[in-house]
């Protein structure tokens, strides 16, 4: 169901935060949506390592992989990022399963590229096409999305210049790992309906999409000590996702996928990282008020 | 002597410590009064008040009778109205007067069909006021809210209500689609007046989720929730101007009873199940303990230990 007249206008929401936003919201239980623009090509950014952790709960199940293997990541191999393993200056000793808790909760980048080497890209391709989801694609690891803004900038750091913004092949959905809000809210639901994995394999990615430390995206729009809030962000030059779960205390569930991309280039845009919860909150009051 | 008219003459001077107060107040001399007290005095072989120092106080004696001579008067004021009454012929039942024309209907048809003989006589009272005239007789049966309650007082199964929040049009909020407490920050509140327990409880409630009203109004109509200067908690309601929301996890739940004075007569207990029945169909109220536990959710960036 469309009913475009009574939708909220998430777009002028996007607009006023001076970012373009696409939006997937799905009612977890009965599949009732609300688009904005949800059916877009999106760069996933770190929103990608959802499929990632779905595939090495998959491979656990199979027991292809014993999540709680501890594995020793070397120093030198670390893949540049500001959190966790990342920005360790030593060896660190951790459970695949740890390592996955650091990928999600800080969107370590390292811990996922230590998964990405066990699991496999094209294991988590084909389970994305075994699930349907079509338009969704896993190109490259952190360390191969990081190598190619290396490249195409010619500096380490991450761009802020407008002109070398404009010529990053990691923004461009066509390039890089990828999706749409529609098939991002999906997987996400999925997980919730214990349909992506075994039932205690998604159990333990409830929890660990639960454990999501940063506040200003999704959680924001829903400052309740009663709802939960569970997702995971992806962020790059002019880039600001989240996708998650958001629970209200009377039982509904409501996967939302949220992509942004501002005009400007500035890092700190804390509007646009609030609309993502602003918006998510409107769609999600939208589809409670079509249940009464 | 007459010993109820006696004890009648305790109880006042016990409320005012002050033989000339309660003398002023029952319209007579102080030295008949004083005469009457030592006569009660003599009848009981007890001092009651210790007129010793500047200031009249109650004895020992005096306080433990005080209770007992209170309930001896309302029980004599009871009598006198149960004999005036005679047999089958009305029901004083004292109903909130937000529960609503179509709930009070209800009511009085519900009733009529399981007593023919009996009729009902409604007056729409706050709890605070059904107490105290349940306990003095002149209702004879309440649907009250709680927590409340005065000396005597039985009653009925506990029913819950989960009210939401009545706005203005105009507020940003009646856009969305249920409304949480800590989203009415900076609004004012508009409260029944006449329901104190109703009133602590609520008020601690959206405290404690993060709703401190900028001001508390004690209001019986929606004119400032109409106005735009105020919010209101209560069910549903269809007004022009006015929007009702559900307020999101059910963080308020106000629990109602019927109650009565002693022994419920057959009337009142005929009218007390129909009251639970009216109250759960019309008016969407549940049995108390069906109501969920609310749940703290927490996350790693607003939760403690982080």
């Amino acid at each position: 169901m469309t009913a475009m007249d009574d939708a909220p206008d998430l777009g002028g929401l996007f607009r006023s935060a001076g970012v373009t936003g696409f939006l997937h919201a799905v009612d977890v239980d009965t599949g009732a949506e609300v688009s904005c623009g949800g059916d877009e090509p999106v760069v996933l950014a770190s929103v990608f390592k959802i499929a990632l952790m779905v595939e090495f709960f998959r491979q656990a199940d199979r027991g292809l992989l014993d999540p709680a293997e501890r594995v020793t990541v070397m120093a030198d191999r670390h893949t540049p990022g500001p959190t966790g393993v990342s920005a360790m200056a030593d060896d660190v000793t951790a459970s695949l399963r740890d390592l996955a808790y650091l990928m999600i909760a800080v969107s370590d980048n390292t811990a996922a590229d230590t998964l990405v080497g066990r699991v496999g890209l094209g294991a988590v391709n084909a389970m994305l096409a075994g699930f349907g989801l079509a338009r969704t694609w896993v190109e490259h690891d952190c360390a191969g999305l990081f190598a190619s803004i290396v490249t195409d900038s010619g500096q380490q750091d991450m761009p802020t210049d407008p002109a070398v913004i404009s010529r990053l092949r990691a923004l461009d959905p066509a390039r890089t790992n990828r999706s749409t809000p529609r098939e991002t809210a999906r997987l996400l639901a999925m997980i919730w309906r214990d349909e992506a994995a075994s039932p205690g394999s998604c159990g333990w990615m409830r929890r660990l999409l639960g454990l999501q430390v940063w506040p200003h995206r999704l959680a924001s729009g829903f400052p309740y000590d009663d709802v939960a809030v569970s997702g995971k962000t992806g962020t790059l030059p002019t880039l600001r996702n989240e996708a998650g779960v958001v629970e209200y205390p009377d039982g509904g569930r409501y996967a939302v996928a949220v992509f942004t991309r501002s005009y400007g280039t500035a890092q700190n845009q804390p509007r646009a990282d609030a609309v993502i919860g602003t918006a998510a909150r409107t769609a999600v009051e939208h589809l409670r008020s079509r249940l009464s | 002597m007459d010993l109820v008219k006696h004890l009648y003459y305790f109880t006042v001077v016990a409320e005012e410590l002050h033989f000339g107060n309660a003398a002023a107040r029952l319209g007579m001399a102080q030295p008949p009064l004083s005469q009457r007290i030592r006569r009660l005095e003599e009848e009981l072989g007890v001092r009651l008040f210790d007129r010793s120092s500047r200031q009249v106080r109650l004895t020992g004696a005096g306080r433990a009778i005080l209770a007992e001579s209170r309930e001896i008067l309302t029980r004599v004021d009871r009598l006198r109205a149960l004999a005036g009454r005679g047999e089958g012929a009305v029901l004083r039942v004292g109903v909130p007067p937000d529960l609503g024309s179509a709930v009070i209907a209800a009511l009085i048809a519900g009733f009529e069909e399981a007593d023919r003989e009996v009729r009902l006589a409604p007056a729409e009272m706050w709890s605070a006021d059904q107490a105290v005239a349940l306990a003095s007789g002149a209702l004879d049966v309440g649907v009250l809210r709680h927590p409340i309650t005065a000396p005597g007082l039985s009653f009925g199964p506990v029913l819950v209500q989960r009210p939401g929040v009545v706005l203005a049009a105009s507020d940003p909020l009646a856009a969305v689609a249920s409304v949480h407490l800590a989203d009415l920050a900076g609004r004012r509140l508009v409260l029944f007046p006449g329901e104190p327990g109703l009133h602590e409880e609520t008020l601690a409630e959206c405290r404690r989720h993060g709703f401190v009203p900028e001001e508390v109004h004690e209001a019986q109509t929606l004119g400032l929730v109409m106005a735009g200067t105020a919010v209101a908690f209560g069910p549903r309601v269809e007004l022009p101007g006015l929007r009702w929301r559900p307020l999101l996890g059910s963080p308020l739940t106000w629990r109602l009873s019927t109650a009565w004075r002693g022994e419920a007569g057959p009337a009142a207990a005929a009218f007390g199940a129909v009251a639970v029945r009216v109250l759960k169909e019309g008016a969407g109220m549940t049995d108390d303990g069906a109501a969920p536990v609310r749940q703290v959710r927490a996350r790693p960036a607003s939760g403690f230990l982080a």
